[in-house]
Protein backbone atom coordinates (compact mmCIF):
# COMPACT_ATOMS: atom_id res chain seq x y z
CA UNK A 1 0.00 0.00 0.00
CA UNK A 2 1.40 3.32 -1.02
CA UNK A 3 1.12 6.01 1.58
CA UNK A 4 2.77 9.31 2.40
CA UNK A 5 2.66 11.06 5.76
CA UNK A 6 4.14 14.42 6.58
CA UNK A 7 4.21 15.64 10.16
CA UNK A 8 4.97 19.31 10.81
CA UNK A 9 7.57 19.40 8.08
CA UNK A 10 9.66 22.50 7.55
CA UNK A 11 12.12 23.19 4.78
CA UNK A 12 14.44 26.12 5.23
CA UNK A 13 17.09 27.14 2.78
CA UNK A 14 20.13 28.96 4.03
CA UNK A 15 21.17 31.51 1.45
CA UNK A 16 24.90 31.96 1.73
CA UNK A 17 25.56 34.69 -0.75
CA UNK A 18 23.23 37.28 0.78
CA UNK A 19 25.56 38.59 3.39
CA UNK A 20 23.58 41.18 5.30
CA UNK A 21 20.15 42.57 5.83
CA UNK A 22 19.86 44.60 2.76
CA UNK A 23 17.59 46.08 0.21
CA UNK A 24 17.66 42.74 -1.53
CA UNK A 25 16.27 41.10 1.54
CA UNK A 26 13.55 43.67 2.00
CA UNK A 27 12.65 43.13 -1.59
CA UNK A 28 12.51 39.38 -1.03
CA UNK A 29 10.17 39.89 1.88
CA UNK A 30 7.76 41.85 -0.25
CA UNK A 31 7.99 39.47 -3.17
CA UNK A 32 7.55 36.23 -1.25
CA UNK A 33 5.23 37.36 1.48
CA UNK A 34 7.54 37.42 4.46
CA UNK A 35 9.35 34.10 4.26
CA UNK A 36 12.79 35.44 4.71
CA UNK A 37 14.41 35.29 8.11
CA UNK A 38 17.92 35.09 9.47
CA UNK A 39 19.57 32.27 11.38
CA UNK A 40 22.07 32.42 14.25
CA UNK A 41 25.03 32.61 11.94
CA UNK A 42 23.32 35.57 10.28
CA UNK A 43 22.70 33.61 7.13
CA UNK A 44 19.54 34.60 5.40
CA UNK A 45 17.03 31.77 5.56
CA UNK A 46 14.16 31.24 3.20
CA UNK A 47 11.37 29.06 4.55
CA UNK A 48 10.18 27.19 1.53
CA UNK A 49 7.74 24.99 3.44
CA UNK A 50 6.26 25.74 6.84
CA UNK A 51 4.54 23.32 9.16
CA UNK A 52 3.18 20.94 6.56
CA UNK A 53 0.89 18.21 7.90
CA UNK A 54 -0.46 16.00 5.17
CA UNK A 55 -1.41 12.44 4.37
CA UNK A 56 -1.75 10.97 0.93
CA UNK A 57 -3.30 7.53 0.64
CA UNK A 58 -3.63 4.84 -1.97
CA UNK A 59 -5.70 6.08 -4.91
CA UNK A 60 -5.26 9.80 -4.24
CA UNK A 61 -4.86 12.02 -7.28
CA UNK A 62 -3.68 15.33 -5.94
CA UNK A 63 -3.24 18.52 -7.91
CA UNK A 64 -0.77 21.04 -6.48
CA UNK A 65 -1.72 24.66 -7.05
CA UNK A 66 -0.26 27.94 -5.94
CA UNK A 67 1.62 30.94 -7.23
CA UNK A 68 5.21 30.89 -8.33
CA UNK A 69 7.40 30.42 -5.29
CA UNK A 70 4.59 29.02 -3.16
CA UNK A 71 6.57 25.82 -2.60
CA UNK A 72 5.08 23.41 -5.15
CA UNK A 73 8.39 22.24 -6.58
CA UNK A 74 9.99 22.12 -3.15
CA UNK A 75 7.17 19.92 -1.88
CA UNK A 76 7.62 17.59 -4.85
CA UNK A 77 11.36 17.42 -4.25
CA UNK A 78 10.72 16.71 -0.60
CA UNK A 79 8.47 13.82 -1.59
CA UNK A 80 11.11 12.65 -4.07
CA UNK A 81 13.50 12.47 -1.09
CA UNK A 82 15.83 15.00 -2.65
CA UNK A 83 15.37 17.44 0.22
CA UNK A 84 15.25 16.07 3.71
CA UNK A 85 13.08 18.10 6.07
CA UNK A 86 14.93 20.59 8.26
CA UNK A 87 12.30 19.89 10.91
CA UNK A 88 9.50 17.39 11.21
CA UNK A 89 9.11 13.94 9.85
CA UNK A 90 8.23 12.37 6.59
CA UNK A 91 7.18 8.81 6.04
CA UNK A 92 6.85 7.30 2.62
CA UNK A 93 5.90 3.73 1.89
CA UNK A 94 6.01 2.82 -1.76
CA UNK A 95 8.35 3.49 -4.63
CA UNK A 96 8.66 7.07 -5.79
CA UNK A 97 8.72 7.81 -9.51
CA UNK A 98 9.62 11.45 -9.93
CA UNK A 99 8.97 13.23 -13.21
CA UNK A 100 10.27 16.57 -12.09
CA UNK A 101 12.36 17.53 -15.05
CA UNK A 102 11.70 15.42 -18.09
CA UNK A 103 14.84 16.68 -19.77
CA UNK A 104 16.97 15.08 -17.03
CA UNK A 105 20.06 13.48 -18.47
CA UNK A 106 19.23 14.43 -22.05
CA UNK A 107 22.64 15.01 -23.55
CA UNK A 108 22.70 17.01 -26.78
CA UNK A 109 25.78 15.39 -28.28
CA UNK A 110 24.39 11.88 -27.95
CA UNK A 111 21.88 10.21 -30.21
CA UNK A 112 18.28 9.57 -29.25
CA UNK A 113 19.01 5.89 -28.67
CA UNK A 114 21.99 6.64 -26.43
CA UNK A 115 19.85 9.03 -24.42
CA UNK A 116 17.26 6.33 -23.93
CA UNK A 117 19.96 4.07 -22.49
CA UNK A 118 21.36 6.79 -20.24
CA UNK A 119 17.99 7.71 -18.79
CA UNK A 120 17.02 4.08 -18.37
CA UNK A 121 20.23 3.41 -16.47
CA UNK A 122 19.63 6.44 -14.26
CA UNK A 123 16.26 4.97 -13.34
CA UNK A 124 18.05 1.79 -12.34
CA UNK A 125 17.22 -0.42 -15.31
CA UNK A 126 19.61 -2.96 -16.81
CA UNK A 127 20.52 -2.97 -20.47
CA UNK A 128 18.17 -5.86 -21.07
CA UNK A 129 15.23 -4.11 -19.46
CA UNK A 130 15.91 -1.04 -21.55
CA UNK A 131 16.07 -3.09 -24.73
CA UNK A 132 12.65 -4.48 -23.92
CA UNK A 133 11.23 -0.97 -23.71
CA UNK A 134 13.17 0.50 -26.58
CA UNK A 135 10.49 -0.22 -29.14
CA UNK A 136 7.68 1.34 -27.08
CA UNK A 137 9.73 4.46 -26.41
CA UNK A 138 10.72 4.81 -30.04
CA UNK A 139 7.11 4.43 -31.12
CA UNK A 140 5.75 6.93 -28.63
CA UNK A 141 8.32 9.52 -29.57
CA UNK A 142 7.46 9.06 -33.24
CA UNK A 143 10.96 10.16 -34.16
CA UNK A 144 11.79 7.19 -36.39
CA UNK A 145 15.24 7.39 -37.95
CA UNK A 146 16.01 10.60 -36.10
CA UNK A 147 16.66 8.49 -33.01
CA UNK A 148 20.01 7.50 -34.50
CA UNK A 149 20.97 11.18 -34.85
CA UNK A 150 22.52 13.40 -32.18
CA UNK A 151 19.88 15.23 -30.17
CA UNK A 152 21.44 18.60 -31.02
CA UNK A 153 20.06 18.19 -34.55
CA UNK A 154 16.50 17.98 -33.19
CA UNK A 155 13.99 20.79 -33.22
CA UNK A 156 12.76 21.87 -29.79
CA UNK A 157 9.48 20.05 -30.33
CA UNK A 158 11.34 16.86 -31.17
CA UNK A 159 13.44 17.18 -28.03
CA UNK A 160 10.29 17.41 -25.95
CA UNK A 161 8.91 14.33 -27.68
CA UNK A 162 12.02 12.33 -26.95
CA UNK A 163 12.21 13.53 -23.36
CA UNK A 164 8.56 12.80 -22.79
CA UNK A 165 8.75 9.33 -24.32
CA UNK A 166 11.77 8.48 -22.19
CA UNK A 167 10.41 9.97 -18.98
CA UNK A 168 7.08 8.21 -19.24
CA UNK A 169 8.59 4.78 -19.85
CA UNK A 170 8.15 3.83 -16.22
CA UNK A 171 5.82 1.73 -14.13
CA UNK A 172 5.00 4.24 -11.43
CA UNK A 173 3.86 3.53 -7.91
CA UNK A 174 3.86 7.04 -6.47
CA UNK A 175 4.04 9.44 -9.38
CA UNK A 176 5.28 13.01 -8.88
CA UNK A 177 4.78 15.34 -11.82
CA UNK A 178 6.02 18.89 -12.20
CA UNK A 179 4.52 20.67 -15.21
CA UNK A 180 5.27 17.91 -17.66
CA UNK A 181 2.82 18.82 -20.36
CA UNK A 182 4.97 20.72 -22.79
CA UNK A 183 5.00 21.67 -26.41
CA UNK A 184 4.55 19.35 -29.33
CA UNK A 185 2.35 19.24 -32.37
CA UNK A 186 -1.33 18.33 -32.18
CA UNK A 187 -0.83 14.73 -33.20
CA UNK A 188 1.85 14.17 -30.58
CA UNK A 189 -0.17 15.92 -27.88
CA UNK A 190 -2.94 13.43 -28.50
CA UNK A 191 -0.58 10.49 -27.98
CA UNK A 192 1.11 12.15 -25.03
CA UNK A 193 -2.27 12.64 -23.43
CA UNK A 194 -3.17 8.99 -23.79
CA UNK A 195 0.19 7.96 -22.39
CA UNK A 196 -0.25 10.28 -19.42
CA UNK A 197 -3.75 8.96 -18.73
CA UNK A 198 -2.49 5.40 -18.73
CA UNK A 199 0.39 6.39 -16.44
CA UNK A 200 -1.98 8.13 -14.06
CA UNK A 201 -4.23 5.07 -14.02
CA UNK A 202 -1.32 2.76 -13.22
CA UNK A 203 -0.07 4.86 -10.34
CA UNK A 204 -1.21 4.31 -6.80
CA UNK A 205 -0.70 7.92 -5.79
CA UNK A 206 -0.33 10.87 -8.13
CA UNK A 207 0.84 14.31 -7.06
CA UNK A 208 0.88 16.78 -9.90
CA UNK A 209 1.93 20.41 -9.90
CA UNK A 210 0.46 22.46 -12.69
CA UNK A 211 -0.88 25.89 -13.52
CA UNK A 212 -3.58 24.46 -15.76
CA UNK A 213 -7.05 24.34 -14.19
CA UNK A 214 -8.28 22.00 -16.92
CA UNK A 215 -5.64 19.39 -16.15
CA UNK A 216 -6.43 19.46 -12.47
CA UNK A 217 -10.16 19.22 -13.05
CA UNK A 218 -9.68 16.37 -15.44
CA UNK A 219 -7.10 14.26 -13.64
CA UNK A 220 -7.29 15.04 -9.95
CA UNK A 221 -9.83 14.29 -7.28
CA UNK A 222 -8.19 16.51 -4.69
CA UNK A 223 -6.27 19.73 -4.78
CA UNK A 224 -3.68 21.16 -2.45
CA UNK A 225 -3.37 24.92 -2.43
CA UNK A 226 -0.02 26.21 -1.22
CA UNK A 227 0.64 29.79 -0.27
CA UNK A 228 4.04 31.06 0.89
CA UNK A 229 5.04 27.56 1.83
CA UNK A 230 1.96 26.81 3.88
CA UNK A 231 -1.04 24.67 3.17
CA UNK A 232 -3.88 27.07 2.46
CA UNK A 233 -6.44 24.47 1.53
CA UNK A 234 -6.54 20.73 0.92
CA UNK A 235 -9.73 19.19 -0.35
CA UNK A 236 -12.06 18.99 -3.33
CA UNK A 237 -10.72 20.43 -6.56
CA UNK A 238 -13.47 22.96 -7.22
CA UNK A 239 -13.29 24.60 -3.82
CA UNK A 240 -9.51 24.78 -3.99
CA UNK A 241 -9.55 26.43 -7.39
CA UNK A 242 -12.22 28.85 -6.22
CA UNK A 243 -10.11 29.95 -3.25
CA UNK A 244 -7.05 30.16 -5.45
CA UNK A 245 -8.71 32.42 -8.01
CA UNK A 246 -10.49 34.54 -5.44
CA UNK A 247 -7.10 35.24 -3.93
CA UNK A 248 -5.56 36.35 -7.20
CA UNK A 249 -8.34 38.81 -8.03
CA UNK B 1 24.51 29.63 33.25
CA UNK B 2 25.91 26.75 31.29
CA UNK B 3 22.50 25.08 30.99
CA UNK B 4 21.08 28.27 29.58
CA UNK B 5 23.76 28.31 26.95
CA UNK B 6 22.99 24.73 26.10
CA UNK B 7 19.35 25.57 25.62
CA UNK B 8 20.21 28.37 23.29
CA UNK B 9 22.55 26.09 21.46
CA UNK B 10 19.95 23.38 21.02
CA UNK B 11 17.42 25.88 19.72
CA UNK B 12 19.82 27.05 17.08
CA UNK B 13 20.55 23.44 16.23
CA UNK B 14 16.93 22.67 15.55
CA UNK B 15 16.62 25.44 13.03
CA UNK B 16 19.64 24.22 11.12
CA UNK B 17 19.73 20.49 11.57
CA UNK B 18 17.45 17.55 11.23
CA UNK B 19 15.40 16.37 14.17
CA UNK B 20 15.91 12.72 13.30
CA UNK B 21 17.92 10.74 15.89
CA UNK B 22 21.67 10.53 15.35
CA UNK B 23 21.66 6.77 14.88
CA UNK B 24 19.40 6.96 11.87
CA UNK B 25 21.62 9.62 10.27
CA UNK B 26 24.55 7.22 10.55
CA UNK B 27 22.48 4.49 9.04
CA UNK B 28 21.42 6.74 6.17
CA UNK B 29 25.04 7.67 5.51
CA UNK B 30 25.99 4.01 5.46
CA UNK B 31 23.13 3.23 3.12
CA UNK B 32 24.35 5.99 0.84
CA UNK B 33 27.74 4.22 0.65
CA UNK B 34 26.35 0.80 -0.08
CA UNK B 35 23.79 2.17 -2.52
CA UNK B 36 26.57 3.99 -4.31
CA UNK B 37 28.42 0.74 -4.83
CA UNK B 38 25.28 -1.15 -5.84
CA UNK B 39 24.47 1.43 -8.48
CA UNK B 40 27.80 0.87 -10.30
CA UNK B 41 25.96 0.69 -13.59
CA UNK B 42 25.00 4.34 -13.28
CA UNK B 43 28.34 5.83 -12.31
CA UNK B 44 30.30 3.72 -14.72
CA UNK B 45 28.01 4.83 -17.53
CA UNK B 46 28.22 8.48 -16.46
CA UNK B 47 32.00 8.28 -16.15
CA UNK B 48 32.27 6.74 -19.59
CA UNK B 49 29.84 9.32 -20.93
CA UNK B 50 31.93 12.18 -19.51
CA UNK B 51 34.98 10.96 -21.38
CA UNK B 52 33.11 10.23 -24.57
CA UNK B 53 31.43 13.60 -24.50
CA UNK B 54 34.69 15.49 -24.30
CA UNK B 55 36.12 13.88 -27.39
CA UNK B 56 33.02 13.39 -29.48
CA UNK B 57 33.55 14.30 -33.14
CA UNK B 58 37.33 14.23 -32.79
CA UNK B 59 39.19 11.63 -34.80
CA UNK B 60 41.46 10.31 -32.07
CA UNK B 61 38.64 10.39 -29.54
CA UNK B 62 39.67 9.61 -25.97
CA UNK B 63 43.18 8.91 -27.23
CA UNK B 64 43.69 12.63 -27.27
CA UNK B 65 44.23 12.19 -23.54
CA UNK B 66 47.09 9.82 -24.30
CA UNK B 67 48.46 12.09 -27.02
CA UNK B 68 48.64 15.21 -24.89
CA UNK B 69 50.13 13.22 -22.05
CA UNK B 70 52.78 11.76 -24.39
CA UNK B 71 53.71 15.18 -25.73
CA UNK B 72 54.06 16.59 -22.22
CA UNK B 73 56.14 13.81 -20.72
CA UNK B 74 58.48 13.19 -23.62
CA UNK B 75 59.32 16.83 -24.15
CA UNK B 76 59.70 17.36 -20.42
CA UNK B 77 61.75 14.19 -20.06
CA UNK B 78 64.18 15.16 -22.78
CA UNK B 79 64.77 18.63 -21.40
CA UNK B 80 64.89 17.89 -17.68
CA UNK B 81 67.00 14.78 -18.16
CA UNK B 82 69.73 17.06 -19.49
CA UNK B 83 69.00 19.67 -16.86
CA UNK B 84 69.47 17.22 -13.99
CA UNK B 85 72.31 15.35 -15.75
CA UNK B 86 70.51 12.03 -15.51
CA UNK B 87 70.89 9.60 -18.45
CA UNK B 88 67.74 9.69 -20.59
CA UNK B 89 67.39 5.88 -20.32
CA UNK B 90 67.04 6.24 -16.61
CA UNK B 91 65.14 9.51 -16.44
CA UNK B 92 62.39 8.83 -18.99
CA UNK B 93 60.84 5.85 -17.18
CA UNK B 94 61.10 7.59 -13.81
CA UNK B 95 59.51 10.82 -14.97
CA UNK B 96 56.83 9.20 -17.11
CA UNK B 97 55.67 6.76 -14.45
CA UNK B 98 55.69 9.57 -11.91
CA UNK B 99 53.72 11.87 -14.19
CA UNK B 100 51.12 9.16 -14.85
CA UNK B 101 50.61 8.78 -11.12
CA UNK B 102 50.60 12.52 -10.58
CA UNK B 103 48.05 13.27 -13.28
CA UNK B 104 45.75 10.63 -11.80
CA UNK B 105 46.06 12.08 -8.30
CA UNK B 106 45.94 15.75 -9.17
CA UNK B 107 42.98 15.64 -11.56
CA UNK B 108 41.09 13.37 -9.19
CA UNK B 109 41.59 15.75 -6.27
CA UNK B 110 40.79 18.94 -8.20
CA UNK B 111 37.70 17.42 -9.80
CA UNK B 112 36.44 15.83 -6.60
CA UNK B 113 36.24 19.17 -4.81
CA UNK B 114 33.71 20.35 -7.39
CA UNK B 115 31.75 17.10 -7.51
CA UNK B 116 28.58 18.26 -5.78
CA UNK B 117 28.58 21.83 -6.99
CA UNK B 118 28.92 20.73 -10.61
CA UNK B 119 26.33 17.96 -10.29
CA UNK B 120 23.73 20.17 -8.66
CA UNK B 121 21.30 20.00 -11.57
CA UNK B 122 21.15 16.24 -11.29
CA UNK B 123 21.22 16.24 -7.51
CA UNK B 124 18.11 18.42 -7.46
CA UNK B 125 16.15 16.36 -9.95
CA UNK B 126 16.70 12.76 -8.99
CA UNK B 127 17.42 10.95 -5.76
CA UNK B 128 20.69 9.10 -6.14
CA UNK B 129 23.29 8.38 -3.47
CA UNK B 130 25.78 11.20 -2.98
CA UNK B 131 28.63 8.70 -3.09
CA UNK B 132 27.57 7.81 -6.62
CA UNK B 133 28.77 11.18 -7.91
CA UNK B 134 32.14 10.65 -6.24
CA UNK B 135 32.42 7.22 -7.83
CA UNK B 136 31.64 8.83 -11.17
CA UNK B 137 34.56 11.26 -10.97
CA UNK B 138 36.97 8.66 -9.58
CA UNK B 139 36.03 6.04 -12.15
CA UNK B 140 36.43 8.59 -14.93
CA UNK B 141 39.94 9.43 -13.81
CA UNK B 142 40.82 5.76 -13.47
CA UNK B 143 39.71 5.15 -17.05
CA UNK B 144 41.82 8.10 -18.17
CA UNK B 145 44.77 6.65 -16.25
CA UNK B 146 44.50 3.42 -18.21
CA UNK B 147 44.42 5.40 -21.45
CA UNK B 148 47.54 7.19 -20.32
CA UNK B 149 49.38 3.96 -19.61
CA UNK B 150 49.89 3.63 -23.37
CA UNK B 151 52.42 6.43 -23.06
CA UNK B 152 54.74 3.84 -21.52
CA UNK B 153 54.88 1.70 -24.66
CA UNK B 154 57.63 3.63 -26.54
CA UNK B 155 59.87 3.16 -23.48
CA UNK B 156 60.18 -0.54 -24.29
CA UNK B 157 61.83 0.31 -27.62
CA UNK B 158 64.02 3.05 -26.16
CA UNK B 159 66.44 0.63 -24.46
CA UNK B 160 65.53 2.06 -21.13
CA UNK B 161 66.09 -0.01 -18.03
CA UNK B 162 62.35 -0.42 -17.58
CA UNK B 163 61.18 -3.87 -16.56
CA UNK B 164 57.68 -4.90 -17.46
CA UNK B 165 57.41 -7.88 -15.14
CA UNK B 166 55.49 -9.24 -12.17
CA UNK B 167 55.89 -5.89 -10.46
CA UNK B 168 53.02 -4.68 -12.64
CA UNK B 169 50.73 -6.79 -10.47
CA UNK B 170 51.54 -4.46 -7.60
CA UNK B 171 49.73 -1.76 -9.54
CA UNK B 172 46.46 -3.33 -8.42
CA UNK B 173 46.81 -2.73 -4.67
CA UNK B 174 48.12 0.74 -5.46
CA UNK B 175 45.11 1.61 -7.58
CA UNK B 176 42.79 0.04 -5.04
CA UNK B 177 44.25 2.22 -2.29
CA UNK B 178 43.86 5.29 -4.48
CA UNK B 179 40.27 4.37 -5.31
CA UNK B 180 39.26 3.88 -1.68
CA UNK B 181 40.98 7.11 -0.68
CA UNK B 182 39.39 8.98 -3.57
CA UNK B 183 35.95 7.90 -2.37
CA UNK B 184 36.55 8.71 1.31
CA UNK B 185 38.39 11.98 0.89
CA UNK B 186 36.30 12.74 -2.19
CA UNK B 187 33.10 12.81 -0.18
CA UNK B 188 34.73 15.05 2.41
CA UNK B 189 36.26 17.37 -0.19
CA UNK B 190 33.08 17.53 -2.24
CA UNK B 191 31.09 18.45 0.88
CA UNK B 192 33.54 21.17 1.87
CA UNK B 193 33.67 22.38 -1.72
CA UNK B 194 29.89 22.62 -1.87
CA UNK B 195 29.60 24.50 1.41
CA UNK B 196 32.58 26.84 1.13
CA UNK B 197 33.10 27.88 -2.45
CA UNK B 198 36.56 29.30 -1.81
CA UNK B 199 38.01 25.93 -0.87
CA UNK B 200 38.09 24.50 -4.42
CA UNK B 201 40.08 27.54 -5.55
CA UNK B 202 42.52 27.15 -2.67
CA UNK B 203 42.99 23.45 -3.35
CA UNK B 204 43.50 24.04 -7.04
CA UNK B 205 46.26 26.54 -6.40
CA UNK B 206 47.90 24.32 -3.79
CA UNK B 207 47.99 21.32 -6.08
CA UNK B 208 50.46 23.12 -8.37
CA UNK B 209 52.74 23.68 -5.41
CA UNK B 210 52.50 20.03 -4.39
CA UNK B 211 53.68 19.04 -7.86
CA UNK B 212 56.95 20.85 -7.33
CA UNK B 213 57.57 19.68 -3.77
CA UNK B 214 56.89 16.02 -4.57
CA UNK B 215 59.61 13.93 -6.22
CA UNK B 216 58.15 13.60 -9.69
CA UNK B 217 60.49 15.62 -11.86
CA UNK B 218 63.38 15.18 -9.44
CA UNK B 219 64.60 12.21 -7.47
CA UNK B 220 64.46 11.85 -3.73
CA UNK B 221 68.17 11.03 -3.42
CA UNK B 222 69.35 14.42 -4.74
CA UNK B 223 67.95 15.88 -1.52
CA UNK B 224 70.30 15.95 1.51
CA UNK B 225 69.40 13.04 3.86
CA UNK B 226 68.24 15.29 6.67
CA UNK B 227 65.73 17.00 4.34
CA UNK B 228 64.33 13.75 2.96
CA UNK B 229 61.99 13.43 5.92
CA UNK B 230 59.97 16.39 4.63
CA UNK B 231 59.25 14.44 1.47
CA UNK B 232 58.34 11.28 3.35
CA UNK B 233 55.72 13.23 5.26
CA UNK B 234 54.13 14.29 1.98
CA UNK B 235 51.33 11.76 1.42
CA UNK B 236 51.33 12.38 -2.32
CA UNK B 237 54.85 10.96 -2.48
CA UNK B 238 53.75 7.61 -1.02
CA UNK B 239 50.75 7.39 -3.32
CA UNK B 240 52.91 8.10 -6.36
CA UNK B 241 55.51 5.56 -5.26
CA UNK B 242 52.76 2.95 -5.09
CA UNK B 243 52.16 3.46 -8.82
CA UNK B 244 55.64 4.40 -10.02
CA UNK B 245 57.37 1.36 -8.54
CA UNK B 246 55.19 -1.26 -10.24
CA UNK B 247 55.25 0.65 -13.53
CA UNK B 248 59.01 0.75 -13.90
CA UNK B 249 59.81 -2.48 -12.11
CA UNK B 250 60.62 -2.10 -8.45
CA UNK B 251 58.72 -2.79 -5.24
CA UNK B 252 57.69 0.33 -3.35
CA UNK B 253 59.15 0.67 0.13
CA UNK B 254 57.15 -0.86 2.99
CA UNK B 255 57.04 2.57 4.57
CA UNK B 256 55.00 3.85 1.64
CA UNK B 257 52.44 1.12 2.18
CA UNK B 258 52.28 1.91 5.88
CA UNK B 259 51.79 5.63 5.29
CA UNK B 260 49.11 5.01 2.68
CA UNK B 261 47.30 2.53 4.94
CA UNK B 262 47.34 5.02 7.79
CA UNK B 263 45.99 7.77 5.53
CA UNK B 264 43.28 5.41 4.29
CA UNK B 265 42.16 4.64 7.85
CA UNK B 266 42.03 8.32 8.76
CA UNK B 267 40.10 9.02 5.57
CA UNK B 268 37.52 6.35 6.29
CA UNK B 269 36.87 7.62 9.80
CA UNK B 270 36.82 11.26 8.73
CA UNK B 271 34.47 10.52 5.88
CA UNK B 272 32.12 8.47 8.04
CA UNK B 273 31.95 11.09 10.78
CA UNK B 274 31.53 14.12 8.52
CA UNK B 275 29.25 12.41 6.05
CA UNK B 276 26.84 11.08 8.66
CA UNK B 277 26.75 14.48 10.34
CA UNK B 278 26.17 16.61 7.26
CA UNK B 279 24.83 14.36 4.51
CA UNK B 280 21.27 15.65 4.81
CA UNK B 281 22.45 19.25 4.51
CA UNK B 282 24.44 18.89 1.30
CA UNK B 283 21.49 19.55 -0.95
CA UNK B 284 20.77 22.81 0.86
CA UNK B 285 24.27 24.05 0.19
CA UNK B 286 23.91 23.86 -3.56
Amino acid sequence: MAQIDLRSVYIEFPIYDVSKRSLKKDFLRIATGGNVAQDVNSHVIVSALKNINLSFKQGNRVGLIGHNGSGKSTLLRLLAKIYEPTQGQINISGHISPMLDIALGIELEFTGYENIYIHGTLLGLTKKQINNQLHTIAELSGLGDYLAMPVRTYSSGMKVRLAFAIATSIQPDILLIDEVFGAGDAEFMQRARQKMISLLKQSNIVIMATHSDELIKEFCDQALLLESGEVKYFGPVDTALEIYHKKSE
Amino acid sequence: MSTKQEVIHSISETTMDIMIPVASQKQLAFEDFTDGIKKWRIWLLLAYQDIKLRYRRSILGPFWITMSMAITVYSMGYLYGHLFHIPIQEYFPYLIAGMLGWSLLSTTVTELVDTFSLSQVMLKQIKLPYSLYVHRITAKNMIIFFHNLLVMIPLIFFQTNIKMDWHLLLLLPGLLFIYVNAICYGIVLAMIGARYRDIPQIIKSFITVIFFVTPIMWKLDILPPDKQLIVLLNPFYSFIELLRGPLIGYTPHVLNFIIVSAITCIGMVLCYVLFSAHRARIIYWL
